[in-house]
């Protein structure tokens, strides 16, 4: 069987299994923490699946005028399903008591489902049902702290916003539908490069490009479908803000990947330049703004707007590039580690202290060492400081940028990095420098510690030795 | 020996882990072991040093290491590592002043000891790894590696004000090495094949992209060195950071700056360089007229040093730029002695405020009375400062000042820079240590131990005055290979 014929049996499997284990072991087993297990089973047994196919030659899915079973794909499901194991790993602390701890799980491994189907699909319809199939589980959790009214706001407000995306994309499939008269990629991409010479048609052919851009714009976290994010991420239990900042977040790219940079390659005139004004936006303003928080949650939503914009620097100058998807891809797998990683530390922090105000991080290192330690870890990653991973993404981004013909982006986006300094570095200094009234030290729970050290390797090793997972980045865009 | 060069960067960086933990059970076992290690460094620093010296190599790379692919999808990311004329000098000087500044620790610093040694040696390699990378992400990222320990220095153990000059410092630095990065991005992106490694890009940039990058290049070395705008950092940085901390930074972290324009500026961009030779000039000047004026109206004996170190550091550029034999070598040499001399001095206002619990130049009278050893060392040190021909800093100012007189004769006004720093170190001097004491004030004056590490730093600035051609020999060279590329040979 192919790849991905499995991976959707593994992963329903375990989400539909997963309720019910639940419900027959409750009693037996003490702590409830069973579901948890079972699901960072399914989810690393998946993990492991997609890693070792990417040193093989791939089979071709089962429909494969639905699904491509490509590099691309075996890149960003690794990437997700990697994000997907940390949470589940993190949350069998944070949700430990919670009584619907089983329906817990199963929407995060429908989540994961839905995020492994999007980075296969290649035909419209496929990507907007994958793309349901990973976000209504999302609202749902959001709200899981049900009697936490920020719960309910976030989920209320992400949901409605969520809504509004789909509604633009569907939209956007039903003008490209008309236009070229089928939902494959393959036939869009040679229909529209016919159409863009058509005066009646080819303004029909940029509305639906810029509804896709604000459809997926909604869950890539770009200026001006931001505003969501911030409110999402502090109401939502800090496990599940970093599935949507470092997992469903990434969906939005690969999406974004296939249906623009691949599909639409003929209108490229009008995306790049709108792409790239997107990318200065994004990153100037989520920096910014990032600057003013006083909440970690608000600060890493933020950051995680700004570090989209970086990666929109990717799409931007695809066409005119060859390093720009590569840098794009380096960089989603990268934010994917560093900010589950900064996720986990906050949610540490949350859970053991019960406040996620900044002041709360004074002295931290020397209260919770490792977590402060692999917090500023992630901080300088994020940062772009060498020698750590997001360095490298960031370095292959920005020499695409001025290989590609746009060196302002590149100036706009080390302009950034500096800017984002003045609140990783504030935060650090907090840790380190500042002083907490009263600090006792203050246990470190295993399991959320044993997520964020497998992070926090990651950061490093990657940081020393990055050839492999640019190597593959490049062979992933060369498989599209 | 193979792998010398690795072996001195990684030494260091390693044996932080072990001393971190040893450290953990006794602050001061983690003070020998670190002591330990960096002789140890030290006596393979000078070994090194005399293989160049013996040989006389010091215009080409020695011990070169690589290059070794580091990020086989990108050409030109190399692990590159070599030792020529104008690095050699820089690291026996890091590996020199790791030594004095373990020994000068011990009594200053009395808090989570294990951490502070672990990042002196991590400080100690990674700045040995930035003079001798040959490939220029190698060297922006030990450039970058440099900074952090010196976040952590500065916040940590560091006076009242430390988190604001900490901050200051890291943004400060950090936007400037950004701003470096750029411009490297910029040779990478537009010249073919694409390459980091220095050696292959000697001659291969047009001279608009040598302006560009000398631009970016000059902005983030200048923070560094520093010139004068971009130079408010570092009196705080210095004010705050224990004196053993600003020993590293006068000494080691400023050198970094002068460097790179040596290195970077003078022998990549040449032509680029050599048409706006005088720009670098004016600036050199202008830092050096700064820190001297300003110098003279300091309070504070540290703050007073700090910019004394601006007026020195302004040297290593009026030499450097000057495109001739004479000045590039006197700008490395000045480099090597300020780094000893201006140790000594942070060292000694470090004891003096420890004892007399006050900076503050009208505060401190009577010096040769109460703390005659200490006194006594001060004027040494400032007379090294000051280029009084009893230690090598005569030397080195001479031969900047000779060779920026060769290019043009009104660079002749940096003659009055030794003017103005003789007259601020002598009312210095007379305010503190030749003034009357004041009645019944009773300091502890240094132990001979203590004298004895304080020596220390003007043996070697002693032995070249007498033997300059200890550094001279491996420097000329190098330089001689900088002024062929400076005039377009």
């Amino acid at each position: 069987m192919d790849l991905l014929s499995n991976l959707i049996i593994l992963l329903a499997g375990g989400a539909l299994a997963l309720p019910g284990i639940d419900f027959a072991f409750k009693r037996r087993v003490p702590g409830g923490r069973l579901p948890g297990y079972v699901a960072v089973a399914v989810l690393v047994a998946s993990s492991l699946l997609v890693g070792f196919s990417a040193t093989r030659t791939l089979e071709p899915a089962f429909a494969s005028n639905l699904f491509r079973v490509d590099l691309l794909g075996v890149l960003f499901s690794l990437a997700v399903l990697l994000v997907s194991v940390f949470v589940a790993i993190a949350s069998l602390d944070y949700v430990e008591r919670d009584p619907n701890i089983g329906v817990y799980y199963s929407l995060l491994i429908f989540t994961a489902l839905g995020m492994v189907i999007l980075a296969f699909a290649v035909d419209l319809l496929v990507i907007f049902v994958a793309w349901e199939l990973m976000s209504l589980p999302t609202y749902v959790l959001a709200g899981f702290s049900k009697r936490d009214p920020s719960s309910n706001e976030a989920s209320i407000k992400y949901f409605l916003v969520g809504a509004l995306g789909s509604g633009l994309i569907l939209y956007a499939i039903s003008l490209t539908y008309g236009l070229v008269g089928s939902t494959g990629l393959a036939e869009t991409f040679s229909a529209l490069t016919r159409i863009i010479s058509e005066k009646e048609l080819a303004p029909l052919a940029v509305l639906s490009l810029a509804l896709f851009i604000g459809g997926f714009g909604f869950k890539m976290a770009i200026v001006p479908f931001h505003m969501w994010i911030p409110d999402a991420y502090q109401g939502a239990p800090t496990t599940v803000s970093t599935l949507l900042a470092a997992g469903t977040k990434k969906a939005g790219f690969v999406a974004a990947i296939r249906v623009l940079v691949i599909a639409m390659t003929a209108l490229r005139a009008d995306w790049t330049i709108t792409l790239a004004l997107l990318a200065v936006l994004t990153m100037t303003l989520g920096n910014i703004a990032a600057l003013t928080q006083r909440s970690i949650t608000r600060l890493l939503a933020y950051s995680s707007i700004a570090q989209a914009g970086f990666i929109v620097i990717g799409l931007a100058v695809a066409p005119t590039s060859s390093l720009g998807l590569v840098g794009a891809l380096f960089h989603v797998l990268n934010h994917a580690i560093m900010k589950s990683a900064a996720f986990i530390a906050a949610a540490i922090v949350i859970f053991k202290t019960g406040r996620e105000d900044l002041a709360n991080f004074n002295g931290l290192g020397r209260r919770m060492p490792f977590t402060a330690f692999a917090l500023t870890i992630s901080m300088l990653a994020l940062a772009g400081v060498p020698p750590l991973n997001g360095f490298w993404s960031k370095f292959v981004l920005f020499t695409a940028a001025i290989q590609g013909g746009l060196p302002w982006l590149a100036v706009a986006g080390i302009l950034n990095s500096i800017l984002s300094l003045g609140y990783y570095g504030w935060l650090i200094k907090r840790m380190y420098l500042d002083d907490f009234e009263g600090a006792v030290r203050i246990r470190e729970p295993a399991n959320l510690s044993a997520a964020l050290g497998i992070g926090l390797v990651l950061i490093i090793v990657i940081g020393v030795y990055p050839t492999p997972v640019i190597e593959l980045a490049r062979n992933a865009v060369l498989s599209t | 020996m193979a792998f010398l060069i690795s072996v001195l960067i990684f030494i260091p960086i390693l044996a932080a882990i072990p001393t971190f933990l040893i450290g953990r059970r006794k602050g001061v076992y983690a003070n020998r072991f670190s002591l330990a290690v960096s002789v140890v460094i030290l006596a393979l620093s000078l070994y090194t040093y005399a293989g160049i010296l013996r040989a006389g190599s010091g215009a080409e790379f020695n011990l070169v290491e690589g290059p070794i692919p580091w990020v086989t999808g990108l050409r030109g990311i190399d692990y590159y590592v070599g030792m020529d004329g104008l690095s050699a000098p820089l690291v026996i000087l890091s590996a020199f002043l790791t030594v004095l500044v373990i020994i000068g620790s011990g009594r200053l610093i009395k808090e989570r000891e294990g951490l502070y040694y672990a990042v002196v040696l991590f400080f100690e390699g990674s700045i040995i790894g930035f003079f001798t990378s040959l490939n220029l992400i190698l060297f922006y990222v030990f450039f970058e590696l440099v900074l952090i320990p010196m976040f952590f220095f500065i916040g940590i153990w560091g006076g009242p004000n430390r988190k604001y000059a900490a901050f200051k410092f890291l943004l400060f630095t950090f936007a400037g090495s950004t701003i470096i990065l750029l411009g490297f991005f910029g040779l990478y992106a537009f010249i073919s094949p694409p390459t980091f490694n220095i050696t292959e890009l000697v001659g291969r940039i047009p001279l608009w992209l040598q302006i560009l990058a000398s631009i970016a290049a000059f902005i983030g070395f200048g923070v560094k060195l520093p010139i004068v705008p971009l130079h408010t950092w570092l009196p705080d940085a210095h004010v705050e950071a224990p004196a053993p901390i600003s020993v590293f930074l006068a000494g080691l972290l400023l050198k970094m700056g002068g460097y790179g324009f040596l290195r970077i500026n003078l022998g990549l961009f040449p032509d680029a360089s050599r048409q706006f030779a005088w720009v670098y000039i004016l600036f050199g000047l202008l830092t050096m007229f700064y820190g001297a004026i300003v110098a003279v109206t300091q309070k504070d004996l540290k703050r007073m040093i700090a910019l004394t170190s601006i007026n020195h550091m302004g040297f290593v550029l009026l030499g450097g730029f000057t495109g001739n034999q004479i000045g590039i070598s006197g700008a490395v040499f000045q480099m090597f002695n300020h780094g000893v001399a201006i140790g000594l001095l942070f060292m000694l206002s470090g004891f003096i405020h420890e004892q007399a619990g006050t900076r503050e130049i009208p505060g401190l009278k009577g010096l040769r009375v109460t703390m005659p050893r200490t006194a006594i060392l001060l004027i040494m040190g400032s007379m090294a400062a000051m280029g009084v021909p009893i230690f090598s800093n005569f030397i080195s100012e001479f031969m900047v000042i000779v060779g920026a007189i060769a290019v043009d004769v009104r660079y002749a006004v940096a003659i009055l820079i030794p003017i103005i720093t003789v007259a601020y170190f002598l009312l210095v001097l007379r305010r503190s240590v030749l003034s009357p004491p004041v009645e019944g004030v009773k300091h502890h004056d240094m132990t001979p131990s203590t004298t004895t590490a304080m020596l220390l730093y003007l043996v070697p600035l002693f032995i070249l005055l007498a033997f300059p051609s200890l550094i001279l020999d491996v420097v000329n060279p190098a330089s001689a290979v900088l002024v062929r590329t400076f005039a377009g040979v």
